[in-house]
């Protein structure tokens, strides 16, 4: 027998009415990406870091508190003023604050100093990202503190190396532009876990033996699910791209038809392993716990989602790269922010369309085994 | 009393009996958590590094060339790409190659040594990746201050900077991302695995017509309840155990508070999962749609447990919403008992915030329970009623036998029914 596209289409057919007879699945099918979409973009405000100090002046000169009270008053921070070591460590245990700054007596008198005057810094070591912020901020206020000082008694020449940056595709892009792009991969994996289930669900139910005996062949079979569960999120991209660009005003700087192809060979990669993993297993539930496994914190972790992912690890990278999700954060940050054309993101494209291809091909191999 | 706790166990035993059954899921919810751990931390565990980066050297003297090794062997960036000039290195970057691109002018070596004038440098950084820009940007301005730092130091002139601060990191001194990832990666594990074990509790039943086979025997609702929480408590727990243990011996993070207060301020972690599962177990018609709930559900609470986003950068708005989030609270908990050494005394505020989260979806679960065991049994029933309302006013003249028929056709459904939808079918009957 041949493989015959009016048996796809059947099979086609059967599916959308599965889809549609529970309208509750269509519309969470639909309108969930968006909906976690616009929940997550909430939580990236445009706004930089707070950072919560607490302040212990050894010192109590005016210069001293010169500083601190320019600390006080600046938006960036909040104090919290102790006395002591043991003060301070209590905070840091409670997580109270992300920093504590000690500014040692003799403070005033160092800052004429030619090697400056120290001030020790004791950041909250667990939260990383807290830490950073927290050096990034404090570096900033004391060359600034110190410029004011230097302009006071006319200390000295120019420092003699400066830095300009500048973004290079607009300056006012923030976090939230660089981040709801690259979180459109990860809600549209909520559509590609309803296809691993829909496949075992057969299974379980045994409708899938009754279709064994049909004319049906397997790849008619795994192609008509596939569209079907491809077009239905598909048509789901409309909301997501709505809520990203109208709602959160991202720029949307690149070619539309890209995108939607590229979203379209995204979701057929994630049906694809999807598949691949409902062929292994006979129930739901362990379809359901190795998916979650699959998608929800490599989702997070690997896919270059917060840390852009490091070249020079091979293992990491290769693993990363198995994930269609790694290939489309990169091809959804480049289309959004960057404008990038096909000519400029084609080694993702190429990547993505052969995860695509491994994945289909490796759930119509294991397939086939298990209907003969 | 007795017969209760009898009922209960033996709805824990059958529940055992049902998972041992299924061999690929037991070694999966028992392994798979080790593994995700090990892989996924050891894979993201370090701090952002070598991100590709392009030079436009300008001046191409001795001192410029020292800056670009400068930079090159700094740990976030990694020199990749030499560029003829600023349109070639913009066009790496286009094609994702590069991250960052450093412009040094000409001139640049003259200007470094004279006192009376600074010497300039350009950094462009891809914006399409904050990380990316804030990283580059900041390794770029340290390698910068550095030189400034020795040059000065070199031609002892008074220095630009006139206070001076040295960082040292309390509980991490190498400023080591992994405590911080291992933790995320802890409760994120446990989380998933109890959250759709408690989910797929009730709807699996249901899907496979066994629901009806349970109401009829003397176990109650609650009995019922209580007895499929308890294996996945369990499991949590085992869970949370094991990679506890995994992360002692194999990443050698200290464990530097009290692991028994750790795990038992696991417990209401796990029993918040355990109510918010079986209130979307409840709520939904199949398997799908739990998934899909649970999916939904599991990203809103890491993107609001503090690991996306800092808690104190994110709107006022959220950072009440993200209060719900069980994962913040647990996250907060494990990071000062594990990670800070804190004791009960300094982590009751999220504890009571977690027990808060734990009792409110127990609640929420309880009352939707009370609703039946059937899904949307209120609505359909309220259907019924209306659609037979409709069909007696519209048939009031058809002869008595006729309208009883079309009564008991259209009784209320029973509590323990099936979820495929009964209405429709019998309108296409009729």
């Amino acid at each position: 027998m041949r493989f015959k596209p009016r048996r796809l289409t059947s099979i086609l057919v059967k599916e959308y009415r599965h889809i549609l007879r529970e309208p509750r699945t269509l519309w969470m099918i639909f309108l969930s990406p968006a909906f976690v979409l616009i929940a997550l973009s909430f939580l990236f405000a445009s706004g930089s870091g707070h950072v919560e100090l607490a302040v212990w002046d050894h010192d109590r000169t005016p210069m001293s508190r010169e500083f601190t009270s320019n600390l006080d008053s600046n938006a960036d921070f909040s104090v919290t003023y102790v006395d002591g070591y043991e003060e301070i460590d209590d905070l840091l245990i409670d997580q109270d604050i992300d920093a504590a700054v000690v500014i040692p007596s003799g403070f005033g008198d160092a800052v004429h100093d030619p090697a400056g005057a120290p001030v020790q810094v004791i950041l909250n070591g667990i939260d990383t990202f807290a830490a950073g912020q927290a050096t990034g901020s404090l570096l900033g206020y004391a060359s600034t503190f110190g410029l004011k000082l230097s302009e006071q008694f006319s200390l000295s020449a120019p420092p003699p190396l400066q830095v300009h940056s500048q973004h290079a595709y607009s300056s006012d892009t923030d976090k939230r532009d660089s981040m709801i792009p690259a979180l459109i991969p990860l809600v549209f994996s909520l559509p590609a876990m309803a296809a691993a289930l829909a496949l075992t669900k057969e299974k379980e139910t045994k409708t899938l033996e009754s279709l064994v005996v049909t004319p049906v062949r397997p790849l008619e079979y795994l192609g008509g699910k596939l569209v079907a569960y491809v077009s239905t999120a598909l048509v789901g991209l409309l909301p997501v791209w709505l809520v990203a660009t109208v709602v959160f005003g991202v720029p949307f700087r690149g070619n539309l038809l890209v995108f939607v192809a590229a979203t379209a060979t995204f979701l057929l990669a994630n049906m694809g392993l999807a598949i691949f993993i409902g062929n292994l297993v006979h129930s739901q539930q362990t379809a359901t716990v190795i998916a979650l496994f699959i998608f929800f914190v490599p989702g997070f972790f690997l896919a270059g989602l917060i840390d852009p992912i490091d070249t020079t690890k091979i293992v990491s990278t290769g693993v990363s790269h198995i994930l269609p999700a790694t290939h489309f954060v990169t091809i959804c940050r480049a289309i959004f922010v960057k404008g990038a054309t096909l000519g400029d993101i084609w080694p993702s494209v190429v990547g993505l369309l052969g995860i695509a291809a491994a994945w289909v091909g490796l759930g119509a191999l294991t397939f086939k085994k298990r209907t003969s | 009393m007795k017969d209760i706790l009898h009922r209960i166990w033996s709805v824990v035993v059958k529940e055992f009996l049902q998972l041992s059954r299924d061999k690929v899921l037991m070694g999966f919810v028992i392994l798979a958590p080790l593994l995700e751990l090990a892989l996924m931390a050891n894979m993201t565990g370090d701090s952002v590094g070598n991100l590709p980066l392009a030079v436009v050297d300008r001046d191409a003297s001795r001192a410029s060339r020292e800056l670009v090794a400068k930079l090159d062997q700094s740990e976030e960036l990694l020199l990749t790409t030499y560029a003829e000039n600023v349109d070639q290195a913009r066009e790496a970057m286009q094609h994702g190659k590069v991250g960052a691109i450093v412009v040094v002018p000409p001139g640049y070596g003259e200007y470094l040594t004279d006192p009376q004038q600074s010497a300039e440098v350009q950094v462009i950084v891809d914006d399409s990746n904050y990380v990316v820009a804030t990283t580059a940007e900041s390794s770029v301005k340290n390698a910068a201050s550095e030189i400034s730092r020795d040059l000065t130091a070199h031609t002892t002139t008074i220095s630009g900077e006139p206070v001076k601060i040295s960082f040292v990191a309390r509980f991490n001194a190498a400023l080591d991302s992994r405590p911080r990832t291992i933790t995320a990666l802890l409760a994120m594990i446990v989380y998933q695995v109890t959250l759709i074990i408690a989910a797929q509790s009730f709807t699996r039943e249901r899907e496979r017509g066994t629901l009806e086979q349970l109401r009829i025997t003397p176990v109650g609702r609650v009995e019922l309840i209580v007895g499929k929480a308890i294996p996945t408590l369990v499991i949590g727990l085992i869970n949370a155990l094991t990679m506890i243990g995994l992360i002692i011996v194999w990443f050698e993070v200290p464990i530097r508070g009290s692991l028994p207060l750790l795990l038992l301020l696991s417990i209401p972690f796990i029993l918040a999962q355990i109510g918010w599962g079986t209130l979307i177990s409840l709520v939904s018609h199949n398997q799908q749609q739990a998934v899909l709930f649970v999916f939904a559900m599991a990203m809103l609470e890491v993107a609001c447990s503090g690991f996306l986003v800092p808690a104190s950068d994110m709107p006022k708005v959220m950072q009440v919403v993200s209060q719900v989030s069980s994962v913040q609270h647990y996250l907060v908990i494990l990071r000062g008992v594990m990670l800070r050494g804190a004791g009960i005394g300094s982590v009751w505020v999220p504890t009571l915030a977690l027990t808060g989260v734990a009792l409110a979806a127990m609640a929420l679960a309880w009352l939707r329970l009370h609703a039946g065991l059937d899904t949307d049994s209120l609505r359909q029933r309220l259907r019924a009623a209306w659609q037979q309302r409709q069909k007696q006013s519209r048939r009031r003249p058809s002869p008595t036998t006729r309208s009883r028929r079309e009564k008991t056709k259209l009784a209320p459904q029973p509590v323990y029914a099936t979820h495929q939808e009964p209405v429709r079918r019998r309108r296409r009957r009729s």
